[in-house]
């Protein structure tokens, strides 16, 4: 009963402010309700279980992306400052009329629905996947899986992550003249 | 298993009656013990905010030798009531520029940030919310929603000073982070759990078994988690963001009535979870004294109020930080962050790594005096 409803709170929060996203003029709007949308996505990830990933995904997402969205929003000065910079003022680009909509939205459905015709045996054939006794939560076990069966892409993509660190503070650092 | 509140109280025989009360409809029963208790932890937590503001005010009067509020109520305790009927009463002005949507949802923000960490916020081992096993991270993350708010007010004000304070404060929240984060990582590397049941059942016994006296590294870790703290709740020597000498008021400079309240109301309430947080990470938090393992409701209050003396004795501190120190420079708060505490706690994560390794997980105290 509370997981379908959260489940149902989750995914209306999702879908909605996805589509607020795509329809909201004000890119900083759409940048709330992509804050919105993820959010959303947490609580999928909580309604099956994955509390860690739930947590995770508030974490970085709310705490990290959408910040740095905002101050990229802000520094670069919004559409108008791009548009007078390409002369583009006059030429206001669109997402299409009717007919590429009607066409976008038939193709999509007929995709949607071929996609759950091809998964729903696979669907029905692997339930969702518990974690086994050994471990009292995900947490422990996706511990105990990142150090020791997964160690060499979990240490691969730390030196990745260094790396793209130290890449950054080299562009951003000031050229010595 | 994630332990709550109502796993708690089921031990009891009065939830059985309460139980046969309901019948078949436990989940309404449950729904209605979170909600008491959820309207129980805010109500008094709003009142630990307002009472922040006297204890400020009369603080910073004592220090500075001043007299402070007197007037409303003996030593002028009701004061914040006062306080809190003119914001409510005052005229809600929005600046004519203002980006409405946000500018409005902004205080919201803030609050169910603040209020959003306090299901995991351990009153005593059986008074908490829900005990997730992902709890202290789950803190961290969920209160970051209070950077995106100010953010937002500060750009939604359409205000030169309020969108300087946004800034400032987004800046330094996500630098700050890291610090407290990598502080609190190295806890949860000597309790082995991030829950907040797993860090106190490993503090239990004398001060001598608290984690901030557990090793060298986590002694200076605790004092690492707490500037990173302040810094990040906003409060001086780091209240950039709303340095009054330079920016008016910051990001509220625009807000009036409730909605400044809702600000000023989440700001105390973040430093009132901090502390919280730092009393249950490095100091016991509500953990009864000689590790007494009777287990009744009485013992339970004692606890709420060992974890409320120590988290309100850090806050005592945090105001006299900021009545005493001078407000730094936006570069000297960067190089803090970077170039010293960020390192710092990267040093004291590895070292407790070695020391887990080295002594076996024993503290300094076991090592002393045997045990465990």
């Amino acid at each position: 009963m509370f997981v379908q409803v959260l489940f149902l709170l989750s995914a209306t929060l999702t879908i909605g402010c996805a589509i607020a996203v795509a329809v909201t003029k004000n890119i900083m709007h759409s940048c709330i309700f992509l804050l919105g949308s993820l959010i959303g996505v947490a609580g999928l990830y909580a309604t099956l279980g994955a509390d860690f990933v739930a947590v995770t995904q508030i974490m970085v997402y709310v705490g990290g992306i959408v910040i740095l969205m905002l101050f990229a929003v802000m520094l670069t000065g919004g559409k108008d400052f791009i548009s007078r910079a390409h002369n583009l003022l006059g030429l206001t680009p669109t997402m299409g009329n009717k007919w590429t909509y009607g066409v976008g939205l038939f193709v999509g459905a007929v995709f949607l629905l071929t996609n759950i015709k091809l998964f729903s045996n696979i669907m029905k054939a692997y339930p969702a996947k518990t974690f086994g006794s050994e471990f009292p939560s995900t947490v422990s076990q996706i511990g105990h899986l990142l150090v020791k069966e997964h160690v060499l892409a979990f240490e691969i993509s730390s030196v990745l992550l260094l790396g793209a660190l130290v890449g950054a503070a080299i562009i951003a650092r000031p050229r010595k003249q | 298993m994630n332990q709550t509140l109502v796993s708690y109280l089921s031990q009891y025989e009065f939830y059985d009656s309460l139980i046969g009360l309901f019948g078949k409809h436990q989940g309404i029963l449950t729904f209605f013990i979170y909600l008491l208790f959820a309207a129980i932890i805010v109500g008094l937590c709003a009142t630990i905010g307002g009472l922040g503001t006297y204890a400020e005010r009369k603080i910073s009067a004592d220090i500075q030798q001043r007299i402070g509020p007197n007037r409303v109520g003996p030593y002028g305790i009701l004061q914040f009531l006062a306080d809190g009927v003119k914001m409510i009463t005052k005229e809600d002005v929005m600046p004519f520029t203002a980006d409405k949507f946000l500018f409005y949802l902004a205080p919201m923000l803030a609050l169910v940030g603040v209020f959003a960490t306090l299901a995991v916020l351990p009153w005593s081992s059986g008074f908490i919310m829900a005990d997730l096993n992902v709890g202290i991270f789950y803190l961290i993350a969920i209160s970051s929603l209070v950077g995106v708010s100010v953010f937002l007010g500060g750009y939604a004000s359409n205000s030169k000073w309020s969108m300087l304070g946004g800034m400032r404060w987004a800046s330094q929240i996500i630098s700050y982070e890291i610090p407290v984060t990598i502080s609190v990582l190295s806890i949860t590397l000597l309790a082995g759990g991030m829950s907040f049941g797993t860090i106190l059942s490993q503090q239990v016994g004398t001060p001598i078994h608290w984690f901030i006296f557990h090793n060298p590294f986590a002694f200076i870790a605790f004092f690492v988690y707490f500037i990173g703290a302040l810094a990040e709740t906003n409060r001086a020597p780091f209240d950039l963001p709303e340095a009054e000498s330079e920016l008016v008021s910051g990001y509220h400079t625009e807000y009036t009535g409730m909605r400044f309240g809702f600000f000023a109301l989440a700001e105390y309430i973040e430093v009132f979870v901090v502390c919280g947080v730092g009393a249950a990470l490095f100091l016991g938090g509500g953990n009864l004294p000689f590790n007494i393992t009777i287990d009744i409701i009485p013992l339970q209050l004692v606890q709420v109020g060992i974890f409320m003396t120590k988290a309100l004795l850090l806050y005592y501190v945090v105001i006299w930080v900021r009545w005493t120190f001078p407000r730094l420079r936006v570069d000297q708060l960067m190089s803090i962050c970077w170039k010293y505490l960020t390192p710092i706690a990267i040093f004291n994560l590895v070292g407790n790594a070695v020391w887990m390794v080295l002594f076996n997980g024993k503290s300094v105290a076991d090592l002393l005096f045997g045990g465990h």
